[in-house]
């Protein structure tokens, strides 16, 4: 489902993030990305959505190659990609509800559709009371499940998950990581990072440790 | 098809939510484009005006000679032969100061005025047409004539309608070129105005990237804004002008029917003002568009 093969990203300041990386994730398979902080690890997963390009090597998602896809093709790729972002990367100009809708407003769902789809992810995740408040209104484990509720809502093959837990306490990461146990029994492939110990042992799934760019052997 | 036809709904949608969102920054910018679109459909009005005036007035190229008071009959026969004589005279009528008389008198306001003279004070004339309407060549016939002895003066009573057409001419092309540059402005304004709305709505539109928004979804609704825009800019200014004309007409009416002439003022026909919309709202498109496109390739993640 996602390969990377001998994979080198260099930025312009001539860092390089990730020196020769190759792995390959399954379908239906859940895999964690573990290493210290400046391993590499948000890099990768950048790579595999799209939003940052392959210096050397290439990323394969879907068996198509992210350096020669085209920015329509791009697109329809991510529509079948649950993104969840470190910071969230919510709207606080509209209702959770609205949030969570973007993603099918924007694969041109009819509208009749929509509000069942976003109500069951905002059931998925608990948040289904709150489908009018403001996010900004939310804690920050509430808003990191309304972000995972906007992921799934197009019902995508992959999630990509960056440091989904960083930044909340056990009780909350716990509910997170069983969430994202409960996506992939139902099929999804599952691609994370985290250096949270407590959750990786929840979660009890393949796990990849990146050390300075490489993946550790 | 159905699902093509939705999203331009909701593009359309977003973009009257997004206009209305801000009713007093939208309203600035909707006057600030008509303004610019009214300033060469008023000039165009006045021009077509002026152009209209002056295709009714007698552009035939007429040469007026007067003879002296004291030219005899014996004079202007011979005065006639050297004029017919001429290479660049075609149709020369005599008139002789009796005729001349006679037909002023038809005149009302004349009568009164002509019946206390006591003698004719009217000279004869000839009036003629000229082969060649070349500045130079009516230069030299109007020397050559005033040579003749006994004649007192050379009119040339079309010139002033002519360069009156010439400067229509060039009024219309002036217009043309006004066109263009508030046209551009249009499109520079809109563009400007929705390049500020991207900037407020820059997350929206990095995380609609994000989760597989093409880069035509997210131009659509600005597109739509900017079309919009210069479609309410352009009623604006049709209205604001047909309202001018409404009100300038009433004097031109009165100036007109002074100088006993039926001229009457011209209105924006329908085509004009559908055009005039339509061009708003295509150049609102357009800077929409730059814009947009311009906003995506700089943000650009790839």
């Amino acid at each position: 489902m996602i390969t990377f093969s001998n994979t080198v990203k260099r930025y312009p300041n001539s860092f390089e993030a990730l020196r020769g990386v190759s792995l390959s994730i399954e379908k239906g398979e859940m895999v964690a990305i573990t290493g210290h902080s400046g391993a590499g690890k948000s890099t990768l997963l950048k790579l595999a959505a799209g939003i940052e390009l392959a210096s050397q090597g290439s990323v394969l998602v879907s068996h198509q190659n992210l350096s020669q896809i085209k920015e329509a093709g791009l697109a329809v790729l991510r529509r079948n990609l649950g993104l969840v972002f470190q910071d969230h990367k919510l709207l606080f100009d509209r209702s959770a509800f609205e949030n969570v809708s973007l993603p099918l407003s924007i694969a041109g769902f009819p509208r009749a559709d929509v509000g069942k789809r976003v109500r069951a992810a905002l059931d998925k995740v608990g948040l289904l009371n709150r489908e009018k408040s403001n996010p900004v209104t939310l804690s920050g484990g509430e808003q990191q499940r309304l972000c995972i509720a906007r992921a799934i809502v197009n019902r995508p093959a992959i999630l990509i998950a960056d440091e989904p837990t960083g930044n909340l306490d056990q009780d909350y990461a716990a509910t997170i990581m069983d969430l994202f146990k409960s996506f992939n029994q139902v099929g999804v492939t599952v691609l994370l990072s985290t250096h949270d110990e407590i959750g990786l042992a929840r979660l009890n799934c393949r796990r990849i440790q990146l050390v300075q760019g490489k993946v550790a052997a | 098809m159905r699902a093509w036809i939705a999203a331009h709904v909701q593009a359309a949608e977003r973009a009257g939510k997004r206009l209305l969102a801000t009713p007093l920054a939208s309203l600035l910018s909707v006057c600030v484009i008509g303004v610019a679109i009214m300033l060469p459909l008023g000039l165009y009005a006045l021009f077509a005006n002026i152009t209209a005036a002056a295709s009714r007035l007698n552009t035939e190229p007429n040469v007026n000679v007067y003879l002296q008071v004291a030219a005899t009959d014996a004079d202007a026969k011979e005065i006639e032969n050297r004029l017919k004589a001429m290479a660049n005279t075609t149709d020369v009528r005599f008139i002789t100061r009796e005729v001349a008389l006679a037909e002023m008198k038809r005149m009302a306001s004349m009568a009164n005025l002509l019946a206390g003279l006591e003698s004719n004070p009217l000279p004869h004339a000839f009036l003629l047409k000229p082969k060649s309407v070349e500045a130079a060549a009516l230069e030299a016939m109007r020397k050559e004539i005033a040579a003749i002895p006994k004649v007192d003066a050379v009119v040339m009573d079309f010139e002033w309608a002519k360069k009156l057409q010439r400067f229509a001419t060039f009024a219309e092309r002036m217009v043309a070129l006004l066109g263009l540059v508030l046209g551009l402005a249009v499109v520079f304004v809109t563009g400007n105005t929705i390049r500020l709305q991207m900037l407020t709505q820059k997350d929206e539109i990095e995380v609609s990237r994000l989760i597989g928004a093409t880069n035509r979804f997210i131009r659509r609704p600005f597109l739509y804004y900017g079309a919009l825009q210069g479609f309410l800019a352009g009623t604006a200014a049709t209205v604001c002008m047909t309202a001018l004309i409404w009100w300038a007409s009433s004097e031109v009416q009165a100036l007109t029917i002074s100088y006993g002439s039926d001229f009457s003022i011209k209105h924006l026909t329908l085509d004009q003002v559908l055009t005039v919309l339509g061009i708003g709202a295509a150049l609102g498109w357009l800077g929409g568009f730059l814009s947009v496109s311009l906003y995506l390739r700089d943000s650009a993640t790839r």
